[in-house]
């Protein structure tokens, strides 16, 4: 009788297991997905962010990287979101001091997919990304290289 | 094995309770392993003992390495300039993957696979698939001899440049692997190796664009080489973390000769404002900075062949 019911489970397992696994969206398959976004360009980095959502009356979570890009080259940015959490990430990115851009225009309120930088001084970058209105989220922002100019 | 007809006759109700019992645990513990699935994207995923996890003093924490500049040295654009210049490509440039045995320290291995990561970067740029074989063999038995080989995906990467196929592929998995590879030995108190791989593949670049524009000199290859200096500064807030150790402290010394002929270099600035702008539906940041780099023949030409000194000296082991 025993054996009957580790039999069960173990097919239990195998069933539940399976099916929930195919459905969770990992962290490497949005670098896939965010690399076949990225078109042409060739991929150079990934930056893969997961963070909670904002608790209310504080500041929402935000990681940040920093890379090394180089002048007269074109970078591409590409922003894929898990398909598991609600929030969508808004990447921007920094010099030293000041915003250059972001995938997520306040003006219009429209949000890109990717976005080119045309970086005309080699140095340090810094990217933050965070989720829109501090929602919970999993997402990959890649960068990749498009062409020198 | 499994007597369905004795499962049946046993009494029902007793069975249908047990089912449910079972069939409750399994889908808890189903689920809690499907969490951590998940999660694991963002932590170890392999958890391989270690011996050469780095004790020192620290200058700087490991955690707050992971905030250190990533993409310092990037074999895709050394070559990608290069081969946007119309040089030919020649094979001569390459470190000889002939004395791999002769790797045999953390520190030699780190800095090799570095070194090869660059040279696979510049073959995989020229769609040089026959000699990549060699180059990929080279950097899985490095990678296995530091204990990441297990991110380096050997069978694909042999596979795509065998059948001469999909070479966006075989740049995208081999680039990928190098950066599964450095998340790995961040995340776990190894990033002594990490700073050697990014050092050789920075040296290695660098002797790549230094003995191009020996032969073929142009503008945009001096101003290349220029613009390292601000590079090799973050490499060497890195390296100068392991200070204290032997083999680092050599080679920040001869990393600081170049330092040094780089203090001939002088690089100005000014400000522009960005804009972002719409073109076909893709949105376009422009920077609208200048960058103005000076460097003469002579230094250029000084940092070449220090820089090959340096590199040589590693490969010659």
């Amino acid at each position: 009788m025993k054996y009957r019911y580790i039999l069960f489970a173990l097919f239990a397992i195998f069933l539940f297991g399976y099916s929930l696994k195919t459905n969770a969206q990992s962290g490497q398959e949005l670098v896939d997905i965010c690399n076949i976004i990225a078109d042409d360009a060739t991929y150079l980095k990934d930056f893969q962010v997961k963070l909670d959502a904002a608790k209310p009356g504080e500041e929402k979570p935000s990681s940040r990287f920093s890379v090394v890009l180089s002048k007269n080259t074109i970078y591409r940015f590409s922003i894929c979101n898990s398909k598991d959490y609600p929030g969508k990430a808004i990447v921007q990115l920094y010099d030293n001091n000041r915003l250059l851009g972001s995938n997520y225009i306040v003006a219009t309120g429209k949000n890109y997919p990717s976005f080119d930088f045309q970086c005309q001084s080699t140095g340090v970058y810094h990217i933050f990304i965070d989720f829109k209105e501090g929602e919970q989220g999993l997402a990959v922002a890649l960068l990749s290289f498009v062409k020198k100019f | 094995m499994f007597n369905l007809h004795k499962l049946i006759n046993q009494p029902k109700k007793t069975m249908i309770k047990r089912l449910i019992y079972i069939f409750i645990l399994t889908l808890i513990f189903a689920s809690c392993k499907n969490d951590k699935k998940a999660d694991g994207d963002f932590s170890t995923e392999f958890n391989v003992p270690d011996s050469v996890i780095y004790e020192g003093d620290l200058e700087i924490s490991e955690s707050a390495m992971d905030e250190i500049v990533q993409n310092i040295s990037s074999p895709v654009e050394m070559a990608a300039l290069i081969k946007s210049l119309g040089v030919p490509f020649s094979k001569d440039y390459l470190a000889t993957t002939d004395y791999i045995d002769n790797y045999d320290t953390n520190f030699k291995k780190a800095l090799g696979l570095g070194i090869f990561g660059a040279d696979l970067g510049y073959l995989n740029m020229y769609n040089k698939t026959g000699s990549v074989i060699d180059y990929i063999s080279a950097i899985k038995t490095l990678a296995d001899g530091i204990r990441v080989g297990q991110f380096f995906d050997f069978t694909t990467l042999k596979r795509l440049a065998t059948n001469n196929q999909n070479l966006d592929s075989l740049m995208y998995i081999s680039v990928q692997n190098f950066n599964q590879m450095d998340r790995y030995l961040r995340e776990n108190n190894r990033s002594n190796l990490s700073s050697l791989i990014v050092a050789g593949v920075w040296i290695e670049g660098m002797y790549l664009v230094g003995e191009v524009a020996r032969k073929s000199p142009s503008a945009e290859l001096s101003e290349k080489i220029g613009e390292q200096k601000i590079i090799l500064s973050n490499l060497m807030i890195l390296l100068n973390n392991y200070e204290k150790d032997p083999k680092f402290k050599e080679l920040i010394e001869d990393l600081e000769e170049i330092q040094k002929l780089f203090k001939n270099v002088i690089i100005t600035y000014e400000k522009g404002e960005p804009e972002a702008v719409e073109e076909d539906g893709m949105l376009v940041i422009k920077q609208n900075d200048k960058q103005f780099i000076e460097i003469s023949d002579e230094i250029r030409n000084k940092i070449i062949n220090k820089t090959a000194d340096v590199r040589n000296k590693i490969i010659q082991l």
